[in-house]
Parts: structure tokens; C-alpha cells; sequence
């Protein structure tokens, strides 16, 4: 249990506690880590897949010091081993081009708007992680509790 | 893998390695190498089907390479150092635990997810359920009904899990705004699993313990057809669903005055839906006209499969998603039955326990609790897997005394039907473990009802077997063997446990001394075929054999009005060993299996025609 882990990114500490207490719901379930750059978050991704473990999400703010959220974004989707990872970018400082190349060339899944309703990210993160453990071929009964119903029962439909 | 799994493989490959060394001969139980073997990997896949180290499906995997490996005629030879003779045990045949795979009953489960598979593709299903749920109206206690009738309906035909996942949300938004304090949202949160999971035992398909099932029976010529099936256990299924809603109604009452569910979707148009609607009615028809019209279930399940796949409404992304895991789970359960009845282990341990003198009844109900307990914890596949093989050799050795509760079809079908009425907690049954995850449901209310639920459909159960017992709905046909007089009928007795050893299906009912034979009427099963019947070895002692006396062993037609009797010139017999009628023109392989309705001819072709077998 807890093999698959959520990742948050940011630079300010209290923005990034906050994003942490949003998905506290889901801590019985994943593991969730913050780190507050870009770089911090490439060797922490690295570190979990050399442990076997899998990254699920990853949910970046945009404008940090450094590698820059969206630049963070495009590295992970390009990596073939995190090809099935989940993303979000949350920020409130991404101009228009940033949020085309977001889309177009980091493939994010999803785009938060800074200040964000807690309850409305949490939804989106239960809905992207049980994709993710449905796509992935994860045993979903281990995750009953947190899983999204709708996505869960379109899929058993479907597949069982 | 986690440390938990590693020490719960460590015991169970610890406790089934320690039953190679029980010493069976010292209770009394004469049982071969080969035969303890089977016992160890009998115990093997009951302790990982239970404790669940590593998923279901791979526990029936492993016994199926196990067994290759250790009890079949492929086993490396140094696990066979043994002389090879009679005492070290009957090896299997390779070729048939690997064809369990591929087996037509699991055939007929293919068929049967190319038509759900192709009816969730073209929304068939939500179309259906919109249009069989409409006649319910808005009175929500009609709606409960409704949802139990259709989930039941569509879970005859896919899987228990896909039925309520579909239902559920078709139910879940509407849940949703019910009042909190309002009962009826549990009475509905359950409905639909308590529908899926008594759907299941419609058909055949319904759900794998039922395949488990059928194939025992083909196993032992006494095939059951899809219509037939259906035919006791369709009434069956529409009771339990009523009383179920009743109980609903009375633990779970509705404060709700008016409700209507939401099902957006529209028939499809397109010519690949149409494929589909056609195709899915004419195999369903075909299931349940299969035995007038002298066609196979099995065989009709290969319809689907065809013409699915050349109009591509099947795609190959979609065969490769279908739930193979689950066909490979029962092959394992196949492939545990096979090892327990041709390795003659069944009969073995039947000789040391008196099954045969225990009240019927007693049998009856036992096994059918043992079936509810198991399947309440475990899958209620493995639990069929595990129970049938015993429970059909016990069947056989109890012979006529069961037969007034269906015999040993009654006593297998409703351990099947038993396996399907586990649902009293949420790790029964997937279908109860989504219900559950909706939040609506307590574990409380979810066992107070299935252990009234499992009650009720038990009670029923007994009741259907009992009644299709006594009008003879699982009827053998008879054969008359006509032999010498010098050959007994303990002679043809021996042979005939012989010939059907592990599953003595065969019984002598009558015999007859006539001035030149013994006449001796048998009651063989409808679809064995007549040279099989005839190769009865009848162990006289030769000494005694006047060769005068045996030339004309045969097993002579003697028409009776509804009974198939295959008629035979008689066979020389062999001067060495007594009579042993074999057919006299060159015995062709096995005869087909012919449905039980059809005209018996199918028998064996060399016999002269018969009577139509009783159309029961």
C-alpha cells in the first residue's frame, strides 16, 4: 500500500502547506510529498521510480525560481517512465502562452486558477488518480474508498 | 511483493508441501502417489483463494502448471521414478489440462462477453434499461422493483460487475438528492447488488460458479443446456427478487413520494448497431431454443464471436480487454475437477466415507451452507471450484437415493446457486463492494440483509430441487444390457464401476433371467454413447465362462416408449477376459455429444437407430 505517490510543487511554503491540507483526505491511500522547485521535484521524481514506486500526480505551481512549472510539466511528460502520471498546474501568474504550451506540449490534464476551491481540487485529484490506477492496471478494490464513482463505474461497465 | 504476501506463500506452500505426508493408508483411506499429490494442490489453491497472496486468477494459473508438472503423463520423468503401474496412481493427460483453457464451456462464457462487451460499446444496455424501466413509473417502491427486475435481467448476460456498475450509475445522481434521513436510499444502494448477484444464476453465463457447474455435469454425460437452465432457474431467480424487494420495502422503507431516474442515451442507428441488436436477439434466441432445434449452447456461443468479429464492432483493443482473468479462473477450477475425478481420486476417498447411507436432504442443505459460507468470504468462483469436484463425486456415490432432489444435477446446481447467494458483506461480491463504496450502505444493513436474502434463496433452492426432483426433470434414459447367465450382475456390476469409475453413473435397475441371457436394464445418461455403454468389461471368471454360453453377449433394444435404447449385433467376446461387448463394426471414436432433447441417433452411430430420447 501507498505505492503511489502525489507530488506538489511550490516555492512558497505556505501555498505549498495549503495544497498538502487540501488532499489530506487521501493520505491513508498515497503517499503525498511536497517539493519547493523544479529541480527538487525531477531527483525526488527519480528517486521514486528507482524505489518502484509509482508517481501518480503531480500538481506544479507555474512561476518559480529556476525550471519553471510549465517547463517542470513538459520535462515529466516527455519521460517515458511517467507516461501514465497524472498533471496540474495550479498558478495564478501564467499568460497566455504559458497556458498553450501547458496544454500543447506538457499534455497537463488540468488547470488550476490561484486562489482555488479546496473541495473542486480534491474532486479533480480523486477523478485524474483513478484514471491513473485504472489505466495503469492497479488492483482499484485496495483504493475503493477514495476512488472517483463515476469514472470507477463507467470503467467497470465497460471492463468487467 | 509486500512482506505479508511472502509469509502468507511460505505457509500455504508449508501446509500444502506437509500434505504429501499424511500417511491417508493408516485412516484407512487407499489412496496413490499421484492422488496425494492432487490433494496437496487441492489444498493449495483452497488456502491461496482464500488468504489471496497473489490474485485469484493466478492461484488457477499455478494449479494448472502444477499439475502439468506433477500428476500429468508430461511430468518430468523423476517425479515419476515410481514403477509407473496401477499403484502409483492414473497420470492426466497434458493436453487435457491445458485444453482447459480453451474448454466450450469456457467458449460459451467468451460468447457471452462479445455480447456484452459489444452491448456496452453500442449502449445497448442504458437503452434497454430506459426502456424496460419505463413501465415502473415514478412510485419509488415500483422503481425498486424495476431496478431489481432489470439489473437482474441484464446480469443473466453480463457480468454481475459490469450490471451494477451500469445500475449504479444510473441510480447514483438520483441518490443523491434524496433526504438524508430518508431509508430508501439504502433500500436502493442495495437493490442493485442483491439484483446482479441473484441475476447471475438465470444462465449458464449468468456467472462462472454456473460454468463451473455445467461442465461438471458434461463431465459426467449428464450436460445441462442453456434452456434448460434457465427453465427452473429464471422462476427461481424472479422470486428471490420479489421477496428480496419485499424485504427491502419492510427493513428499508421509502419517506420518498415521487422519483425518476435520468437515462439520456437513444437507440443507436448506425449499421454496426444494428449488428449488434440482431446478433445479441438471435443468440439468446438460439440459447433457448437450442435443444428443439438439436444445436449446442457452446457451439451457439461461437455466433456472436464470429460475426463480431468480422464487422468490427469488436476490435482488437477490445478483444484484448476482455476479462480473461476471469476465463483462466474457472479453466483453474476445470482443470481441480479434472484432477479429482481421472486421477480417481473421488472414488478412493468415496470408499472410505459412507456417503451413500446419509439422508439426502442433509446432503442437500449441507453442501448448499457450505457453498453460501464460502462464497460470503471468498470468491464465489473458487468456492464453486473447490466444492463442485467433491460434491459431484458424493452425488454419484449417493446414486438413486438423491434422486428425488434432482440427483447429483440438483445437488450440483444448487451448490452453483448457493455460491451466487453469498452477499452479506461488502467483500462477498464485487457488485457488494460497489454498493458499499457509494457511501449510502452501512456493512450493518448490507449483512442484515444478505443473510436474509441468502436464506430466503436457499429455502427456495430446496424447494426448486426437491420439485424437479420428483417430476423427473433430470431423467437418464435406459439401456438394456442382455448377457449370458453364467456372467452375474455382480460381474456387471464390477464392470460397470470399471468403465464409469469415478462417476458410476450407470446403474443397474433391473435384472432379468430369461431362459437363454440375463437381461439386465440399465440406466445410463442420455448422451453416453452407446459403444461406451457396451464396452462395459464384465469380469467373470474365465474358468467358469462355458465359451458355449457367452457368444451371444449383447445389449439388446428393448423398445420402450419413451426410453432410448440402442440395439447392437453382439460382439465375440473375447475367449481370455469375459465378455466384453464391444461394438462389432469398427468402433468410431466417441460419439458427438448429443444435446439431452435431441433424437438419439447422435448415440454412436453404429447402433442400429434408436428411440428418440424423451424430449423431458
Amino acid at each position: 500500500m501507498k505505492n503511489i505517490n502525489i507530488i506538489c510543487v511550490d516555492d512558497q511554503s505556505e501555498v505549498l502547506d495549503s495544497v498538502i491540507r487540501d488532499l489530506r483526505s487521501l493520505e491513508d491511500f498515497f503517499r503525498i510529498e511536497g517539493t519547493e522547485s523544479s529541480e527538487d521535484c525531477l531527483s525526488l521524481i527519480d528517486e521514486i521510480d528507482s524505489r518502484g514506486e509509482q508517481v501518480g500526480l503531480v500538481i506544479s505551481d507555474h512561476v518559480m525560481p529556476g525550471t519553471s512549472g510549465v517547463e517542470l510539466l513538459k520535462t515529466i511528460f516527455n519521460d517515458s517512465r511517467f507516461s501514465n502520471t497524472k498533471k496540474i498546474l495550479l498558478t495564478g501568474q501564467a499568460n497566455h502562452a504559458d497556458t498553450i504550451k501547458a496544454i500543447n506540449e506538457a499534455g497537463i490534464h488540468s488547470y488550476f486558477e490561484k486562489p482555488w476551491n479546496a473541495e473542486e481540487l480534491l474532486n479533480t485529484v480523486k477523478s485524474l488518480l483513478t484514471q491513473y490506477i485504472l489505466k495503469t492496471g492497479i488492483d482499484h478494490t485496495e483504493y475503493m474508498p477514495v476512488l472517483d464513482q463515476a469514472v470507477l463505474l463507467e470503467y467497470l461497465r465497460k471492463n468487467a | 511483493m509486500q512482506k505479508t504476501n511472502w509469509i502468507k506463500i511460505f505457509f500455504i506452500v508449508l501446509l500444502s508441501a506437509l500434505t504429501l505426508f499424511i500417511p491417508f493408508d493408516s485412516f484407512g483411506v487407499h489412496i496413490n502417489p499421484i492422488e496425494q499429490r492432487v490433494i496437496a494442490l487441492f489444498v493449495l489453491a483452497a488456502l491461496s483463494w482464500i488468504f489471496e497472496p497473489f490474485p485469484i486468477w493466478s492461484t488457477s494459473v499455478l494449479v494448472i502448471v502444477l499439475m502439468i508438472f506433477t500428476v500429468s503423463d508430461k511430468a518430468p520423468a523423476m517425479l515419476l521414478l515410481d514403477d509407473g503401474g496401477s499403484k502409483f496412481g492414473n497420470l492426466l493427460s497434458y493436453k487435457a489440462l491445458m485444453a482447459t483453457f480453451a474448454d466450450p464451456t469456457i467458449m460459451l462464457f467468451l460468447g457471452g462477453f462479445f455480447l456484452a462487451a459489444a452491448a456496452t460499446k453500442f449502449q445497448l444496455d442504458f437503452n434497454l434499461a430506459r426502456v424496460l424501466l419505463r413501465p415502473f413509473g415514478k412510485k419509488p417502491h415500483f422503481v425498486l422493483l424495476g431496478l431489481m427486475l432489470v439489473t437482474a435481467i441484464f446480469s443473466m448476460f453480463m457480468s454481475n460487475t459490469a450490471t451494477a456498475a451500469m445500475m449504479l450509475a444510473i441510480l447514483a445522481p438520483v441518490l443523491a438528492i434524496f433526504d438524508k434521513e430518508d431509508k430508501g436510499r439504502i433500500a436502493f444502494a442495495l437493490a442493485i447488488p442483491i439484483g446482479a448477484n441473484i441475476g447471475g444464476i438465470g444462465t449458464p453465463i449468468g456467472t462462472p460458479p454456473n460454468a463451473i457447474v455445467v461442465k461438471a455435469l458434461a463431465e459426467m454425460h449428464v450436460p445441462i443446456s442453456f434452456a434448460k437452465w434457465m427453465f427452473f432457474a429464471v422462476p427461481c431467480m424472479l422470486v428471490m427478487i420479489v421477496i428480496a424487494w419485499f424485504i427491502l420495502l419492510k427493513l428499508f422503507p421509502i419517506s420518498k413520494k415521487s422519483m425518476e431516474l435520468k437515462i439520456e442515451n437513444r437507440f443507436l442507428k448506425t449499421p454496426s448497431a444494428f449488428i449488434v441488436y440482431i446478433t445479441f436477439a438471435t443468440t439468446v434466441i438460439l440459447w433457448m431454443l437450442g435443444d428443439v432445434l438439436g444445436l449446442d449452447s457452446n457451439t451457439i456461443a461461437m455466433i456472436p464471436i464470429a460475426v463480431f468479429s468480422i464487422t468490427r464492432v469488436i476490435s482488437k483493443d477490445d478483444l484484448n480487454k476482455m476479462s480473461w482473468d476471469v476465463l483462466w479462473l474457472v479453466a483453474g477450477g476445470f482443470a481441480l475437477g479434472l484432477g479429482i475425478q481421472k486421477t480417481g481420486l473421488a472414488s478412493h476417498l468415496l470408499e472410505a466415507i459412507p456417503f451413500a447411507s446419509w439422508p439426502s436432504l442433509m446432503v442437500l442443505v449441507g453442501a448448499s451452507f457450505i457453498g453460501v459460507f464460502m462464497s460470503t468470504f471468498m470468491s464465489n468462483t473458487a468456492s464453486a471450484s473447490l466444492l463442485a469436484p467433491i460434491i459431484a463425486a458424493l452425488g454419484v456415490s449417493m446414486g438413486a437415493g438423491i434422486d428425488s432432489l434432482g440427483g447429483v444435477q440438483g445437488l450440483l446446481i444448487a451448490v452453483a446457486l448457493s455460491c451466487s447467494l453469498a452477499m452479506s458483506l461488502p467483500i462477498s461480491t464485487p457488485p457488494n463492494a460497489l454498493a458499499y463504496s457509494t457511501g449510502f450502505v452501512r456493512t450493518k444493513d448490507m449483512a442484515k440483509m444478505g443473510v436474509l436474502v441468502g436464506i430466503v434463496g436457499l429455502l427456495i433452492v430446496f424447494a426448486m430441487m426437491s420439485f424437479l426432483g420428483n417430476i423427473g426433470y433430470f431423467s437418464k434414459s435406459k439401456d438394456v444390457l442382455q448377457v449370458s447367465p453364467v456372467v452375474t450382475e455382480e460381474n456387471v456390476k464390477e464392470g460397470i464401476k470399471d468403465l464409469a469409475a469415478p462417476t458410476p453413473l450407470i446403474q443397474i435397475i433391473e435384472v432379468e433371467k430369461k431362459e437363454k441371457t440375463l437381461e439386465i436394464r440399465l440406466e445410463v445418461p442420455l448422451d453416453m454413447p452407446a459403444d461406451e455403454v457396451l464396452k462395459i468389461p464384465v469380469n467373470a471368471d474365465s474358468k467358469s465362462l462355458d465359451s458355449e454360453s457367452i457368444t451371444e453377449p449383447k445389449i439388446d433394444a428393448e423398445p420402450e416408449k419413451t426410453e432410448a435404447v440402442p440395439e447392437v449385433a453382439p460382439a465375440k467376446p473375447a475367449p481370455a477376459k469375459a465378455p466384453e461387448a464391444a461394438p462389432a463394426s469398427p468402433a468410431p471414436a466417441k460419439a458427438p455429444e448429443a444435446a439431452p432433447a435431441k433424437p438419439a441417433p447422435a448415440k454412436a452411430p453404429e447402433v442400429a437407430p434408436a428411440k428418440p430420447a424423451p424430449a423431458n
